[in-house]
C-alpha cells in the first residue's frame, strides 16, 4: 500500500470563515498518483472543522449563522479563564463548541486516481477562531 | 479605533530577528503558545476595527539583561508598518537611559515611554533614576505608561504596582502625562480616584483577569464604578488598550460594545484621547 502526505497551511482572515479547499484535495490526490484508495483530510487544531456542503454563498452564510444560533458568543462557559499553559487568557469556548459540532475530518473513496464527490459537494475548512495561521494534512493511502 | 496596549512578541518576524528572544518571551513574559506571522496581527486588527496600534517594548536589562522586546524591534516595525505607534522602554538603572531614550523619542519618532516597576524591578521612591526621564518626558510632553496592577509574567510582584505609589510623582510632575494600564486592576478604587483628581492621569482599559472581557467590563465599569461616573469624569482620560496577546481584539471590542457607552464617549475613548496623546498637542 502507498501513502501520500501532504501538510497544507494558510492563514485565515475571519473569525468565522468557509474557506473552499476542494481544489487542493483535488490536487493532492493527483499528485499522489494513487489510482484507488481513500483521502483523507485532517485539521490540526481545535477550534476549526472540517465539512462537506454545497458550494454556494447563501449555504456558507446560513451555515456561519447556524453556528452562531447554536453557540452563542455570551453564554456562560467554563473554559473562561486564564490558561497557563499558553500565558493568555482562554476565552474562546464558543470557538470549541462549534468545531466540535462539524468535527476535525472528511474523507472520500479515491477511484481511477480520481476522488469519487458528488457534483455538489465541496470541501470546506472552517475557521472558528481566526485569523490565525492553520495547518491541515492530506493523506491518501491506496494503491 | 486606536489600541494603546499591544505587545509586540509572539511575532514570526519578530522572534527570528534575536537568538534568544523567543526563550526570553517565555521566561519573562510568561507566554507560551506559537509565534504568528506578523500579517495575523494585521488581521486581526482589521476584525476587530482597530485602525492602529500602539507597539510597546520592555527594556529589562538588569534585570534580566535582555529587553523584550527591543526598542529596535519597536522601531523596525513602526518604519515598515504606517498602522503601528511605538513607544520606548529604557531600563532606569542603566546610565545611559535618558541619552536612550532622548534618541528614540527625538530621532526615532518613538511616541511616549513604558516602564514596568514589576519587571524592571525598580521602586517609585528611586527618584535620582527615574526623575530625570519623567522631567525630560514632561518638557517633551509625551507620555509615560507605567504598569500598575496584575502583571501575568510569573516572574513579576506586585510589590511596586500599587497605582497609589505614584501618587508623589504625579504631585512632583503635575504636567507629566501619565497612564495607568489595565486601570490598575485589582485597585479599581485607587487607579479611579487617581484618574479622577488629577488632571495629568490617564487609564487604558485592558483588565484582563477572569472571564470574557465582556463579564470583566460588566463587573468593572458596569457595577463596580457605574457608567455614568466612567462617561462623566474620564471622557478625556480613558484609552482603549486591549493587552493583545494575552486576550484577542475582536472579543475585547465585543465586550467593550456590549457595555452600551454613549457615542460621544466612545469617540473619546476610542480615538481621540489616544490621538491627543500621541500627537503630542495639547487640548
Amino acid at each position: 500500500m502507498k501513502i501520500f502526505t501532504k501538510k497544507m497551511s494558510l492563514i485565515t482572515k475571519k473569525e468565522i470563515d468557509l474557506i473552499n479547499i476542494t481544489e487542493d484535495v483535488n490536487n493532492a490526490v493527483t499528485e499522489s498518483g494513487i489510482d484507488n484508495g481513500i483521502v483523507f483530510v485532517i485539521s490540526c487544531h481545535t477550534t476549526t472543522g472540517l465539512t462537506v456542503n454545497e458550494g454556494l454563498p447563501d449555504l456558507e452564510l446560513d451555515i456561519k449563522n447556524m453556528l452562531k444560533r447554536l453557540i452563542s458568543d455570551e453564554g456562560k462557559y467554563n473554559h473562561s479563564s486564564f490558561l497557563h499553559s499558553d500565558g493568555q487568557m482562554a476565552i474562546n469556548a464558543p470557538s470549541h463548541l462549534r468545531s466540535a459540532l462539524l468535527g476535525f475530518e472528511v474523507f472520500f473513496s479515491v477511484e481511477n486516481g480520481i476522488m469519487q464527490k458528488g457534483g455538489r459537494q465541496t470541501i470546506y475548512f472552517t475557521e472558528l477562531d481566526g485569523p490565525v495561521n492553520r495547518e491541515y494534512i492530506i493523506k491518501i493511502m491506496g494503491e | 479605533m486606536i489600541d494603546m496596549h499591544t505587545n509586540p512578541i509572539m511575532i514570526d518576524e519578530v522572534v527570528k530577528k534575536e537568538k534568544d528572544l523567543l526563550d526570553n518571551i517565555n521566561k519573562i513574559l510568561s507566554f507560551y503558545f506559537p509565534p504568528q506571522p506578523l500579517e495575523v496581527i494585521l488581521l486581526e486588527m482589521d476584525a476587530a476595527g482597530i485602525e492602529k496600534s500602539v507597539l510597546l517594548p520592555l527594556d529589562c536589562t538588569t534585570a534580566y539583561g535582555c529587553s523584550v522586546v527591543s526598542n529596535e524591534i519597536v522601531i523596525d516595525l513602526v518604519e515598515k508598518n504606517e498602522r503601528f505607534f511605538g513607544f520606548a522602554s529604557v531600563d532606569p538603572r542603566t546610565e545611559d537611559a535618558l541619552s536612550r531614550l532622548e534618541k528614540y523619542i527625538d530621532y526615532y519618532g518613538l511616541k511616549g515611554l513604558k516602564l514596568d516597576p514589576s519587571l524592571q524591578l525598580f521602586s517609585h521612591d528611586e527618584k535620582e533614576i527615574l526623575y530625570p526621564l519623567y522631567q525630560y518626558c514632561m518638557e517633551k510632553n509625551i507620555p509615560v505608561m507605567i504598569h500598575c496592577g496584575l502583571n501575568w509574567s510569573m516572574l513579576a510582584t506586585a510589590e511596586y504596582t500599587n497605582p497609589l505609589m505614584l501618587e508623589e510623582t504625579i504631585h512632583n510632575f503635575p504636567d507629566l502625562k501619565i497612564i495607568i494600564p489595565h486601570f490598575g486592576w485589582p485597585w479599581i478604587n485607587e487607579t479611579l480616584m487617581l484618574a479622577l483628581k488629577y488632571k495629568n492621569v490617564y487609564v487604558d482599559s485592558s483588565i484582563i483577569y477572569s472571564g470574557t472581557p465582556g463579564q470583566v467590563y460588566k463587573q468593572v465599569f458596569e457595577k463596580q464604578i457605574g457608567i455614568n461616573v466612567i462617561e462623566s469624569s474620564l471622557m478625556y482620560k480613558m484609552l482603549f488598550g486591549s493587552n493583545y496577546p494575552r486576550t484577542d481584539m475582536r472579543r475585547t471590542v465585543r465586550g467593550l460594545e456590549s457595555i452600551g457607552f454613549n457615542p460621544d464617549f466612545k469617540e473619546r475613548f476610542y480615538k481621540e484621547n489616544a490621538l491627543f496623546l500621541l500627537n503630542n498637542k495639547e487640548v
